[in-house]
């Protein structure tokens, strides 16, 4: 199923700039209804409150790891089946395996290109 | 080694009942005065490590100041590039809006269409510009990776100056040794560091690893 243009999607990052250029890419590739939060406390607050189609998130942040909001979102009856994408520095095999074990939906390494991310959107949503 | 032998001879000297008149025993003497000059010296060592070990413990909060300054500095020209990238990004938005409504209007018109062709080329230089915009705006990433990296230097950098003051106020130069058995969370950042220079992958590798997954 094609990507929804209009689906609400959250970028979670402590990094205003790497919220940013998130955000900037997704609106380059048609999605305009995205909010943010800064770490996974937040997001998983706001996941709650609403109905989100997609999450791009970072790993390393502080209150709420990005490993461990994926593994609360993947455990709640009511939000588990939101496509989560990891874009994270923590590019070690070990990290990978880690996600993909929590419930990961894609992983991109940092830094990464528009192209890339666009990739792993497709793959998500084919 | 002469500091138990001393200790054992001032027991003796005490406990024995001798008359005060009796003659030093100059042997002892010469031990208490090899101690003292022992604890002279160790004295003089102390003061000349700690003043280095000291002035580094001061140090190391101004080095803290400078990374986080940096830190902040990489991320306000960050968001400075960014706006002005997203301004340019909203121009475009509104030139290829108008390019395309007056592309059809002139073609409405039945202009000559090399006229058309011409708007038409104008539009694709457009696209290709945003292309670029939006390679600027995803090289600007490296702010994230410069930040991640201060932040654990900052950690590092704090646990240092936590253990030099150790050594300064409780004990001693004489234990440095002791003290690299417990290297704590700084041991553990530099070796992520170190990690992620040798051992990170990129995006191919981690393709490859996700294909094993089923992720394709």
């Amino acid at each position: 199923m094609p990507a929804d243009p209009n689906m609400k999607i959250l970028v979670v990052d402590d990094m205003s700039t790497m919220r940013r250029i998130v955000k900037n890419i997704l609106k380059q590739l048609g999605f305009n209804n995205l909010e943010e939060a800064e770490n996974g406390q937040e997001a998983l607050t706001k996941l709650k409150a609403d109905t989100y189609g997609f999450v791009v998130s970072d790993w390393n942040m502080p209150v709420m790891m990005g490993i461990d909001m994926l593994r609360a979102i993947r455990a709640d009856e009511k939000l588990k089946k939101i496509p989560v994408l990891m874009v994270t520095a923590e590019a070690q095999k070990e990290n990978l395996m880690e996600a993909v074990q929590a419930g990961v939906s894609n992983y991109v390494v940092k830094p990464f290109t528009a192209e890339t991310m666009q990739e792993k959107i497709n793959k998500i949503f084919k | 080694m002469a500091q138990p032998q001393a200790a054992a001879k001032t027991q003796n000297v005490v406990n024995e009942d001798e008359p005060a008149e009796k003659a030093p025993d100059t042997k002892l003497y010469e031990e208490l005065g090899e101690l003292a000059r022992f604890i002279d010296t160790t004295m003089k060592t102390l003061s000349e490590f700690s003043a280095p070990v000291n002035a580094s413990t001061e140090q190391l909060p101004q080095a803290q100041t400078h990374l986080l300054n940096l830190k902040t500095q990489t991320e306000q020209g960050t968001h400075r590039v960014m706006l002005e990238v997203e301004a340019i990004q909203d121009n475009h938005a509104q030139i290829s809006k108008m390019l395309k409504e007056m592309t059809q209007t002139f073609q409405q018109a039945k202009v000559s269409p090399a006229f058309i062709q011409q708007m038409q080329t104008l539009g694709q230089a457009l696209g290709q510009d945003d292309k670029r915009l939006l390679d600027i705006m995803t090289a600007l990433s490296f702010q994230d990776l410069v930040a991640q990296s201060v932040n654990k230097l900052v950690t590092i950098l704090d646990e240092v100056e936590h253990k030099l003051l150790q050594l300064v106020v409780v004990f001693g130069p004489y234990q440095k040794q002791a003290a690299k058995t417990d290297q704590g969370k700084a041991s553990e950042m530099l070796k992520q560091l170190e990690a992620t220079k040798n051992t990170s992958m990129d995006q191919d590798l981690a393709d490859e690893i996700l294909k094993q997954f089923g992720f394709n």
